[in-house]
Parts: structure tokens; sequence; C-alpha cells
């Protein structure tokens, strides 16, 4: 069999396999816990306890959370359009655990890649996978037969595509300085200092447009739950609706985890080598932790604030990083 | 594995584009669109191109069609137009179709019979890189690439320009919601949107806009 795309390490099957299954575990047993994490840490920003009822300190609050979603009615609207209506959650969910596929969680250890896969395109996997999800939301929003579904689903797509570009942009400038788009590569040219040092712009300006990319506050415009009451997800319920939040969590991680490879210096660290993916788990829990500590800090923005911010300023930023950063790069 | 994709991508690729000639409702045809440029994003990868299928998927199916997409949400599918903005339009379409079927079948014909006895091309590693295609591009091809990005600025700025003339038309003195939008019942509400007036597309409320002028200022810069 011709391999259907170059990586750039050949494993067995079986390894394939085994190490997807391990990802996608790790991944769906720290989710749950990232939603008691967020909900406690906003409890206590905010002067309260948050949830503290089920199991020690609350920590089985998912648990009941995913019974009563399960134990719901999975109700669709007369006028929604079935298939497309359950099409969006699931294109939604597909694109979240594909992205997973690319963080690096260490080098090759024992003929064995410590990561999903590592393609030569790299980074672009990522976004390439990125624009499924906007259809999940899109077909999500539309398919519901509702305008406050239509109106989140139609500024969750604008603001995906818009803050898509700034991301990208700014992930170049770590791309130019490694000389690769492999994220395993990416990291190996952090040996000396980590990207987050020279390119602090490009970090500054992949977290906003991470923010946007995830829906979070100050930028979760599609949901906004006191003007569209959810946006594209109004009309869901159950784990579908569920599912769609599962996402929102999961993508949170993916993009903490890009975060962490390109200028964090991704699995380096002291020690020894098998400690390798516990540094880069601990990195990107920092950032998930600076996502919640923004959601509970940071009022939401308005929608023409948020496309003029997106387009105005990160944009020619970015483009300025990536311009600055190829001088710098052809002249050293 | 290989033929079994093949054929799925093949089937993909072709029912998709019959569905965006067959299908009435445009929101179905630019959603077979997508499945299309799925699927040739597929074919690429198969190729061994996955650097193409990366950018078909990135550029095409996540911003070109995205805009198809707001527009065809947006505008719906109710107004099929009788009339033809060039004239025998419907007579020259089918003729001037069946011509470039039959170009096209005579050149993939000519390519792949002489094709047919040898192994296929030899690919080397490292072949459909970024490294390669970058090579490509920006050394043995400079000229046509910078030509065309030039073509495609222009592009940008003209749809720039196009949009702004059509928003300094609407906002004339007489104010924004006199232009007739018809589900307008609220004037302060077109105040709220400050910088641009609504546009008067038919039959909506005025809280659609923001959204609409938003798509219409990223219409001009993302397929760029």
């Amino acid at each position: 069999m011709i391999p259907i795309a170059d990586t750039n390490f050949v494993e067995a099957t079986w390894i394939m396999i085994v190490k997807s299954l391990v990802i996608f575990g790790v991944i769906f047993a720290i989710l749950p816990l990232m939603t008691v994490l967020e909900r406690k840490l906003i409890g206590r920003f905010q002067h309260r306890y948050g949830p503290n009822r089920v199991g020690p300190f609350g920590i089985l609050q998912p648990l009941a959370d995913v019974g009563k979603l399960l134990g719901k009615e999975a109700f669709m609207p007369a006028n929604a359009i079935p298939t497309l209506f359950v099409l969006g959650p699931l294109l939604t969910v597909l694109s979240g655990v594909l992205a997973l596929a690319i963080i690096p969680w260490g080098d090759v250890q024992d003929g064995v890649g410590l990561y999903g896969i590592d393609v030569p395109i790299g980074i672009l996997y990522f976004f390439a996978v990125g624009s499924i999800a906007f259809y999940g939301v899109l077909l999500g929003g539309w398919s519901s037969g509702s305008k406050y579904s239509l109106l989140g689903a139609m500024r969750g797509a604008a603001q995906l595509i818009s803050y898509e570009v700034s991301m990208g942009l700014a992930l170049l400038g770590a791309v130019m300085m490694a000389g690769s788009l492999s994220l395993v590569d990416v990291v190996h040219a952090q040996g000396e200092v980590w990207f987050i040092v020279p390119q602090i712009v490009g970090f500054l300006i992949f977290m906003l447009a991470g923010f946007a990319e995830t829906n979070r506050t100050p930028f979760d415009m599609p949901e906004a739950d006191a003007e569209l009451v959810q946006g594209f997800m109004t009309e869901y319920g159950g784990m579908r609706f569920g599912s769609f939040l599962l996402v929102e969590y999961m993508e949170i991680i993916v993009v903490s985890g890009i975060a962490a490879a390109m200028f964090l210096g991704g699995w380096m660290g002291p020690g020894p080598g098998f400690l390798d993916p516990i540094w880069m788990l601990t990195k990107m829990l920092g950032l998930v932790l600076l996502f919640i500590w923004i959601r509970a800090t940071l009022p939401r923005l308005r929608y023409d604030q948020l496309m003029s911010l997106g387009w105005k300023i990160l944009l020619p930023l970015a483009t300025l990083n990536v311009l600055v950063t190829a001088v710098l790069v052809v002249l050293t | 594995m290989e033929a079994v994709l093949f054929f799925a991508a093949a089937i993909g690729a072709l029912g998709g584009a019959m569905g965006v000639v067959a299908l009435r409702d445009p929101f179905y045809g630019v959603l077979a669109l997508v499945i299309h440029l799925f699927s040739l994003a597929v074919l690429f990868l198969l190729l061994s191109a996955a650097f193409l299928a990366a950018a078909q998927v990135v550029v095409y199916a996540g911003a070109v069609v995205v805009l198809y997409v707001f527009v065809a949400a947006y505008v719906g599918g109710d107004r099929e137009s009788e009339l033809e903005p060039i004239r025998g339009q419907r007579f020259l379409a089918p003729l001037l179709g069946a011509a470039l079927f039959i170009e096209l079948a005579i050149a993939v014909l000519g390519s792949s019979l002489l094709a047919l006895g040898t192994d296929g091309p030899d690919v080397k590693a490292g072949f459909g890189d970024p490294a390669e295609i970058g090579y490509l591009l920006l050394e043995r091809f400079l000229l046509p690439f910078e030509a065309s990005s030039i073509l495609l600025l222009l592009a940008a700025v003209g749809a720039v320009i196009l949009a702004g003339r059509r928003v300094d038309l609407g906002s004339g003195p007489s104010g924004s919601h006199s232009r007739g939008v018809p589900a307008g019942p609220n004037p302060s509400s077109a105040e709220l949107h400050d910088e641009e007036a609504p546009q008067p597309v038919g039959g909506r409320q005025p809280g659609d806009t923001s959204d609409e002028h938003s798509a219409k200022r990223s219409e001009g810069v993302s397929p760029a």
C-alpha cells in the first residue's frame, strides 16, 4: 500500500492505533476535569464556592452533568432539517478530535513518536481540520430553523474565518524561524530559546485569535447568551448540546497545545525523557488556566469591535510580524 | 485501500459536482460543492500532494465557499430569475458546455491513453512537500506567481472599493431607514449599528445587518 500522505516517520499500524486510543483516552479524561476546574475557579473568582455537592470537592460534578444530558430528550424543532441538524454536532466533534492528532507530546522514543501524526504540512493540517468546524457550526445553526441559531451561526462563521487569517500569520513567524511546518521540528528548533521570546507578538496574536476561534469570552459572540440565547446551539438539547460544549473545551486544549508547541518549547523541560508528555501537559494546562482566568475577568466585546479588532489591528500586526521575522531570518 | 479511497473520493467528487448543477436550493448546491472540494482534496492526497490537499481545504472549503454559504443562507433560494442577463444565454450555454466537455475529453484521453502501458510517474521522496512547492512557486515560476498575486490583489482592492461605494450611496442625508427595509419597524435600531447603514435585503429585520456587513467586509480579503 502506498502511504496516503507522507509522514516523517513510519510506524506499524498497531502502534498508530494504540497511540490514537491513548491520546483520545487521556484527552477525554481531561475534558470533564476541565469543566469542573473552570466552574470551581470561576466560582472563586466571583467569590463563591462553585460546585461542591457531588463527590469530594464537587469533583464528580461532570458525571452528574453527563448523566443529566444523556437523560434529556433529543429534541428537534418541527421546522428543522433532520439530517443536517444531526450532522452539525457530528462535524464539530469530528474536527475537534482530528485536530488532537498533531499535538506533539514528545520526541521519538524507543521507535515510537509520542504524537498522533507528524505530517510535513504540519500546522496546515490544523487549519484544514478547523475549516470543518465551521461547517459544523453553520449547519447546526442554519438547519435549526430558528433566527437566533442562524444569527449565532453567521456570527460564529464570520468570526472563525476572520480570525483564522491572523492565527495563521501569527504562527508563520515561528514556522519561519524553525524552517519547517511540522510541529515536531518546530519544537526541536526551540532547543536554545523558546519562541515566545523572539515571537512574543506572534504568541499574543495567536492567543487572542485562539480565544476568538474557540468562541471564548471576550469573543463569545456566537453564543452571547444575553442576546442570542446561546446562538447556534439554541435549539439543541441533551447530548447534542453537550457535544458542542465538549468540543469547545477540546478546542481550548488543541489551541493550548499548539501554542505550547509553537511558542513554549513543547515537551522540552528538565528531567529524563519519559517526563516529556508531562511537561507538555503542564504547559497546556497553564494556558488552559489563562483561558479560564480571562473568561472570569473580561466582559464580552461588541460585534463590530470584535471584527475591527480582527481585521484592523491583529491582521496588520501579524503581517508586520511576519515581514520583520522574514527579514531577520534572512539576515542572520 | 487505495482503490477504495480513490473510488469513494471520485464518486464524491462527481456526485458533488452534479449536485451543484442539479440541486434547486442554492444552500444545498453549496453543500454539494463542499463535498466536491473535500473529495478533490482526498484525490490530491492519493497523488501524494499533501500541501495541495491542505491548501484546497483551507482556501476553498474553508474560505471561498464560506462566503457562498453566507450568501445562500441569507438570501435563500426563492428568487429564480426569469430574465437572461446576457442575450441568448440559455441557448449558448449548453453549446459552449458541450464544446468544453469535448475539448477536455480529448485532452484527458490523449494523455491518459499514452500512459496506459507505463508504471506512472516516479514520485520522489518529498514530492508535494511545502518546501518543494515553495521552491517551484518562488524560484521556477516566480513571474507567473507574482502576476497572479497582483491579479488577486487588484480583485481584492476592487471588491473593497465596490462595497464601499454601495454603502456611500445608501447612507444619504435622507436617513438610512427610508430606503425601504421592509421589516424595519423601529427607526432607532438602524442607529444602533453605528458606522454603516443597513442594506435593503428583502424582508429581514434590521438586527441582521451588522453580521451581513462584517461578512462583506471579510469578503474582500479572505479569498486573496
